[in-house]
């Protein structure tokens, strides 16, 4: 368990944004995979099973929350076109921070795809299988996602 | 003639826009190196000659750079024993467990392993029970040979004994 722990609290902080909710659904992740390991099977790595596990138990946990303390951040209507991009602006914990406000922002379908691409280095295929997906429509999530992203940042900096 | 050198613009701007449409569907898969060969140079081509998707590809880097930099979190201390902790907690005590996932046949042996030490534990606390009661025997004959009452504080032919058969209370009445 040690091995996954820290990939499946990383993954769950970035799609729960906060600490509590993202231990509280990792803590889950694991039990859910105690309890399921009868139904393991030997053709999907173990990491693309635990991560299949996390990806629901994140988006029931984001559903049923009450404890959701960062809501979604009001952004800024306006921007101005000529804004420069945020690039070397955002220090380490400012781009932690800015990263977890924006991927609240994204669709459940984007976020997932985004935070097993960006946050914890998964190929177009692994993501695939374990979103149980095309590698198609895992490319074009990941595509609109940084799409909006890039919108996200560039309105938050401005604001 | 000047109608037809302003359609001639206007499908030439149509066929840069298009380009762009495409060419800025491309930029997540070219920052990922998933372009094929041809694909790739027509992208290079088309970003030294388009200054606005030059801007969002590297707006895209830049993003990609963000998300390197941000920070990767660790499952806090004592995070496993946590876990642990509960599943021990919702699984209930040990023989629970073992009594709730077996099959069938398993669950039918133990019920009747767990009749066989039943019944070992009647039967050898019965003959505990009998050796026991033989003890209390001999020891209740012991306890008679050497009782108190064998010896009599006042003889019927001493003083004594004269003396308390004197005093009885049929002899009062």
């Amino acid at each position: 368990m040690r091995k996954y722990q820290d990939r499946v609290y990383n993954f769950c902080r970035y799609m729960l944004q906060n600490p509590e909710d993202a231990q509280d659904a990792a803590q889950d992740v694991f039990m859910k995979a105690y309890r399921g390991s009868k139904d393991f099977r030997p053709d999907s790595s173990t990491y693309t099973w635990i991560y299949r596990i996390a990806v629901t138990t994140c988006l029931d946990y984001k559903r049923k929350s009450r404890r959701e303390r960062f809501r979604r951040e009001p952004l800024p209507e306006d921007l101005p076109s000529d804004e420069p991009y945020p690039d070397q602006l955002y220090e380490s914990k400012e781009s932690t921070e800015a990263v977890q406000v924006a991927f609240q922002n994204l669709p459940e379908k984007l976020r997932a795809a985004i935070v097993l691409r960006e946050m914890e280095g998964l190929s177009y295929e692994e993501i695939a299988r374990v979103l149980h997906t095309s590698m198609g429509t895992v490319k074009s999530r990941i595509s609109r996602a940084r799409e909006q992203l890039r919108h996200l940042l560039k309105k938050m900096k401005a604001g | 003639m000047e109608q037809n050198r302003l359609s001639e613009r206007l499908i030439r701007q149509r066929e840069e826009n298009m380009k762009c449409r495409h060419a800025k569907k491309l930029i997540s898969w070219y920052v990922d190196d998933e372009l094929s060969p041809d694909e790739k140079k027509d992208f290079d081509f088309h970003i030294q000659e388009c200054a606005t998707c030059r801007e969002e590809l590297e707006e895209t880097q830049a993003l990609l750079r963000i998300f390197a930099s941000a920070e990767r979190f660790s499952a806090p201390f004592g995070f496993t024993t946590r876990v642990l902790g509960n599943l021990g907690e919702k699984e209930g005590s040990p023989l629970r467990g073992l009594l709730a996932v077996k099959p069938f046949f398993l669950r039918s042996a133990q019920v009747a392993f767990a009749l066989v030490v039943i019944t070992i534990g009647i039967i050898s606390g019965n003959l505990l029970l009998a050796e026991r009661t033989d003890t209390i025997g001999q020891a209740a004959v012991v306890q008679a040979v050497f009782s108190l009452d064998l010896f009599q504080a006042t003889p019927p032919d001493s003083i004594g004994g004269i003396y308390s058969t004197l005093m009885r209370p049929s002899h009062e009445s």
